[in-house]
C-alpha cells in the first residue's frame, strides 16, 4: 500500500548539513498497522511528512496505493492527500471551530454541501464515540477526546491510509490504550492501512503487525513482529520483550529463549535438564501478548562456557525455539549455527 | 467662546474624525491583511517561501512605518490627488491616513498570523488544502482575536494621526483642538475636545476588548465562551455596526459636499484660522451675498497647503501670507501665484516678561525667533532695527543666523512661529507674529517692547490667486470687499493689533 524507495532528505542550516533521511526503504502492506520506532532525531517525523509530501524529499519515491506521489504537484498532489488521513501528536484542531466543524473541514475542502458535511461529520463522530460532543469546542475536551476528533477528521475523506505522527505521545497510558484500541478497530473494520511513528515500544506491542527501527536517518531493521521476534539479535524484539536477570556463576552461558507457536505448551526445560544432566537456572521469564499473539521469553543460565554447551543449545534449537546468546557478539553466532 | 458656538464645530469635528478614521481603517484592513499574511507566507520555512519578496515587502512596510505622519501627509499630495481628485479636505486626509495605517496594520497582522500554531497549517495541508485554504480556514480564523486587537490599536493610532489632518484642511476633532485650543488659546474648547477624544479612544478600546474577549473565550478552557451572553454580544455588535456605518455614510455625505470648486459663482478661499479666516467669514456673512459671490472659506493649519491648493486649482484663492513668503514659495515650487490686494499687516513684535523696554535686553540674554524663512528674516531685521544685533551689509529679507555680523552677546533660539508665545517663560524675550501674540492674550500695542513699522512694511498680508485669475471679476470683487470700510471697521474692532493696509499689490 505504501512503498518508500531510497528516500533522502538533507536539512541545511547555517552551512551545516544534517541528513534526516539517508536512503530509507519501507514497504507497508495493505491492511496492516506498521510502526516506525526510533529515538527523537532519528528522522521518523521527516519520514512520515515525506509520505504525504508535507515535506518534499530530495530524492527517492513514495508510492501510495499505486500512485507515485513524488511525481505529483499542485492540484494533483492535493487530491492525493485527501485520500491519506493524518493525525498529530498535538491534535492540531482549530480552537475557534466546534468539534463538528473541525470534522467538517476536510469535507469543505472536498467541496461537499452543508447537509452532506453535517451528516458525514456526525457519522464519523459516532464512530469515534463523540456524537454527543459535536457542538463543544476543542478546549472543552480531554486529550483523548481531542485525538478522537482528530481521528474522525482524518477519516472524513474515506482514506485508505492513515498516517499517525506520535498520536499518543501527549496522552496518559490509560488514554493511550483506548486511542490505540480505536485505531486497531478502524484498521480491522475499515481495512484501513495505518503507518504510525512513535518512540514508545508499548505502542508497537499494542497495535502493530509490523515494525521498523529507525536510527540516524536509516531503517536498521524491519519486518512483521513475528519475523522480528524470530530474528536473532533483533533490537526491536529485545525491546519489545525484555527479560532481565544477572548471571550467578562466573563461568556460565546465558541464553534467552523465545517461545512462540506450538513451543509454548511443551516442557522443554525439564527435558533439557534430564537429557543432558544439566543444572539449569532460570534468571527471568515472562509471557506477553505481542501483535495479538501470546509470546513467552525466558533467560536461563547453563554451567560452563559456551563451548561446553553447544550440544544442549542445539537440542533447544531443534525443539523450534529461538535462542539468543547474551553477551556474545553477533559475529560469534555462525559458530553456533555450525555447531548445530 | 460659547457652547452654542462651539457645539456645531465639535459635532462636525467628531463626524469628520469618525469618517476619516473609519475609511482609513477600512482601507488598512483590506490592504494590510494580505500584506501581513504575505509577510508570513513568504518567510523561511513557510509555504510560499521567497526571500526576495519577503525582504521587499518588509522594506516597503518599514519605510511606510518610519515616515512621520505629517511628512507623509504633505509628501503624498500628488499621489492623493491622482487617486481621489483632490489633496485637501476629508478625502485628501483619508488617503495619507490609510497609507500610514496599512503598514502599521500589516505588521500587526503578521504578528497575529505568525502566532498561529504551524501544526494547524500542516493539518489543513494534509487534508489536501491549498495555501489559500490554509489562510482562509486556519490562519485568519485562528488569528481573529489578535487581528481584532490589532485593528483596535490601529483605529486608536488613526485617531491620533487624524489630529494632524487640519494641515490639509481635513478637519476632525484634533483639528478643532489645534485651531481653537492651540492657535486661538481657547482653553475650554481644547479641554472639551480633548475629553471627547479621550472618550472616543476609550469607547473604541472597550468595543475592541469586548470582541477580543468574546472571540477568544471559546478557545480557552471550559465553557468560558458562554461568559459573554448572547444579548450582550448582539448589543455591542449593533453599537459598533451603527458607529461604523454612521461614520462612513455621514462622513461620506460630508465628503461629497466639500468639493473645492462649487458652482460658477463660488469662490473658495484657503486661509489660516485667525485673523484671516475670521475676516473672510465676516465678508462671507455680511458682504458677499450682496455682491453676488458665493464665498466659501476653508481653514488650514499649515502654511504650505494653502499655496499648493491654489496652484493646483483646488481652491480659487488664499489669504494667509505676505508677498515675500509668496515669492519664496513661487521660487521654490515654480508656481505662478500672484498677489491681488493687500489687506493688513501684522506687525512682528518683540515681547518680554523680564524687560520693560529694549534697553533691558542685552548680552547673555536668550531671544526666541520664528524658524520659518521669512518670519526669521523679518525677526532678525526687527532686532537689527532696534540695535540688538547687527546684520551684515546688504542682507536681504530672508536673513538667517548666518547673516548676523554681531550678535552683541545674544543667544538666538529658533522656534516654530506658533510656539514663540509659549516660549516667553523660558527665554528673556521672543519675537512673535501679531496673530499669535493676540491669540496668546498679548496686546501688541501695549505689551510689545518693540514693534515693526506698518508704513512701507513689505509684509502686508495679501489675497493671492493664480496669475490667470488675477483679472477674474469675482476675485476683483472679493478684493474690493476685503478693502471695504465695513471690513476695516470689523478688523479694527476684532483685531486691534492688525493694521489695515489696503490697496492693490504686485
Amino acid at each position: 500500500m505504501i512503498t518508500v524507495t531510497d528516500l533522502k532528505k538533507v536539512y541545511r542550516s547555517r552551512g551545516r548539513e544534517t541528513a534526516a533521511l539517508d536512503g530509507v526503504d519501507l514497504r507497508v502492506r495493505e491492511g496492516e498497522v506498521f510502526g516506525v520506532v526510533g529515538r527523537s532525531g532519528a528522522g521518523k517525523s521527516t519520514l512520515i511528512r515525506c509520505i504525504n509530501l508535507l515535506e518534499r524529499p530530495d530524492s527517492g519515491t513514495v508510492t501510495v496505493a499505486g500512485q507515485d506521489l513524488t511525481a505529483l504537484t499542485g492540484r494533483e498532489l492535493r487530491a492525493a492527500r485527501t485520500r491519506i488521513g493524518m493525525i498529530f501528536q498535538h491534535f492540531n484542531l482549530l480552537s475557534a471551530r466546534t468539534v463538528q466543524d473541525n470534522v467538517e473541514l476536510p469535507l469543505e475542502i472536498l467541496g461537499l454541501s452543508g447537509q452532506e458535511r453535517a451528516r458525514k461529520a456526525l457519522e464519523l463522530l459516532d464512530l469515534v464515540g463523540l456524537a454527543d460532543r459535536a457542538k463543544a469546542y476543542p478546549a472543552q475536551l480531554s486529550g483523548g477526546q481531542k485525538q478522537r476528533v482528530g481521528i474522525a477528521r482524518a477519516l472524513a475523506g474515506d482514506p485508505q491510509v492513515l498516517l499517525s505522527d506520535e498520536a499518543t505521545s501527549a496522552l496518559d497510558p490509560e488514554t493511550t490504550r483506548s486511542v490505540l484500541e480505536l485505531l486497531r478497530e478502524l484498521n480491522r473494520e475499515l481495512g484501513l492501512t495505518v503507518l504510525l511513528i512513535t518512540h514508545e515500544m508499548d505502542v508497537v506491542k499494542a497495535v502493530c503487525d509490523s515494525a521498523a527501527l529507525m536510527r540516524s536517518g536509516r531503517i536498521t531493521e524491519s519486518g512483521t513482529l513475528d519475523e522480528l521476534l524470530a530474528t536473532p539479535g533483533s533490537e526491536i524484539a529485545a525491546q519489545l520483550f525484555p527479560v532481565g536477570g544477572e548471571a550467578y556463576g562466573a563461568e556460565s552461558t546465558i541464553v534467552d529463549i523465545t517461545f512462540h507457536g506450538d513451543a509454548r505448551g511443551r516442557p522443554v526445560i525439564s527435558h533439557l535438564s534430564r537429557t543432558y544432566n544439566l543444572d539449569v537456572s532460570i534468571l527471568g521469564a515472562a509471557m506477553d501478548t505481542v501483535g495479538g499473539r501470546q509470546v513467552g521469553r525466558m533467560r536461563i543460565e547453563l554451567p560452563g562456557p559456551y563451548e561446553e554447551n553447544v550440544v544442549p543449545l542445539g537440542f533447544l534449537r531443534e525443539q523450534g525455539l529461538q535462542i539468543d546468546l547474551v553477551g556474545v557478539d553477533a559475529a560469534d553466532l555462525p559458530a553456533l549455527e555450525s555447531a548445530k | 467662546m460659547s457652547w452654542t458656538e462651539i457645539r456645531p464645530e465639535l459635532l462636525t469635528g467628531l463626524w469628520e474624525t469618525l469618517a476619516m478614521v473609519g475609511w482609513a481603517a477600512l482601507i488598512a484592513v483590506v490592504a494590510g491583511t494580505p500584506l501581513g499574511v504575505l509577510l508570513v507566507l513568504t518567510d523561511r520555512g513557510r509555504p510560499l517561501q521567497n526571500v526576495l519578496v519577503n525582504r521587499v515587502i518588509g522594506l516597503v512596510v518599514n519605510i511606510g512605518r518610519s515616515l512621520p505622519f505629517i511628512i507623509l501627509l504633505l509628501a503624498l499630495t500628488a499621489f492623493t490627488r491622482s487617486l481621489v481628485g483632490t489633496s485637501i479636505g476629508l478625502k485628501g486626509a483619508i488617503v495619507p491616513l490609510a497609507i500610514s495605517a496599512i503598514p502599521f496594520f500589516a505588521r500587526l497582522v503578521e504578528t497575529a498570523v505568525r502566532e498561529v500554531d504551524a501544526g494547524l497549517a500542516e493539518a489543513v495541508q494534509s487534508m489536501g488544502g491549498s495555501t489559500w485554504t490554509v489562510v482562509r480556514k486556519a490562519l485568519l480564523p485562528q488569528a481573529l482575536p489578535s487581528l481584532v486587537a490589532g485593528l483596535t490599536t490601529t483605529v486608536i493610532a488613526l485617531v491620533g494621526y487624524s489630529a494632524m489632518a487640519g494641515a490639509v484642511g481635513g478637519g476632525g476633532l484634533g483639528d478643532v483642538a489645534i485651531r481653537y485650543g492651540y492657535q486661538r488659546y481657547e482653553g475650554d474648547v481644547m479641554l472639551v475636545t480633548v475629553v471627547l477624544l479621550v472618550v472616543l479612544v476609550n469607547v473604541v478600546q472597550l468595543i475592541g476588548d469586548f470582541f477580543v474577549r468574546s472571540l477568544s473565550d471559546r478557545s480557552t478552557r471550559g465553557a468560558a465562551y458562554l461568559r459573554v451572553s448572547r444579548p450582550a454580544r448582539a448589543g455591542v455588535t449593533a453599537v459598533a455596526g451603527v458607529a461604523l456605518v454612521g461614520s462612513l455614510t455621514v462622513g461620506t455625505a460630508n465628503l461629497t459636499s466639500d468639493g473645492g470648486d462649487g458652482g460658477a459663482d463660488t469662490v473658495t478661499v484657503a486661509a489660516t484660522p485667525a485673523p484671516h479666516g475670521e475676516i473672510l467669514t465676516f465678508v462671507k456673512d455680511n458682504l458677499a451675498a450682496d455682491a453676488g459671490i458665493d464665498l466659501r472659506v476653508r481653514e488650514f493649519t499649515d502654511y504650505v497647503k494653502p499655496n499648493e491648493a491654489v496652484a493646483n486649482g483646488e481652491v480659487d484663492a488664499n489669504f494667509f501670507q505676505h508677498t515675500p513668503f509668496l515669492d519664496d514659495y513661487n521660487d521654490k515650487n515654480g508656481t505662478d501665484i500672484v498677489p491681488t490686494v493687500g489687506v493688513l499687516v501684522e506687525p512682528l513684535g518683540l515681547y518680554s516678561d523680564e524687560a520693560d523696554d529694549v534697553s533691558g535686553i542685552g548680552g547673555g540674554d536668550t531671544v526666541a525667533v520664528p524658524n520659518d524663512t521669512t518670519n526669521e528674516g523679518r525677526a532678525l531685521h526687527l532686532l537689527d532695527a532696534e540695535g540688538l544685533i547687527e546684520l551684515k551689509d546688504g542682507t536681504g529679507l530672508n536673513a538667517t543666523l548666518g547673516d548676523i555680523a554681531d550678535d552683541r552677546g545674544l543667544d538666538i533660539q529658533e522656534l516654530e512661529a506658533a510656539q514663540t508665545p509659549r516660549a516667553l517663560q523660558d527665554v528673556d524675550a521672543a519675537v512673535i507674529n501679531g496673530n499669535y501674540a493676540i491669540d496668546s492674550g498679548l496686546d501688541p500695542k501695549s505689551d510689545a517692547i518693540a514693534l515693526e513699522q506698518a508704513e512701507g512694511n513689505p509684509y502686508v498680508n495679501i489675497l493671492a490667486v493664480q496669475a490667470d485669475d488675477a483679472d477674474d471679476p469675482q476675485i476683483r470683487k472679493l478684493g474690493e470687499l476685503l478693502n471695504s470700510p465695513e471690513t476695516k471697521a470689523f478688523m479694527e474692532k476684532e483685531f486691534p493689533s492688525s493694521v489695515p493696509v489696503f490697496g492693490p499689490v504686485g
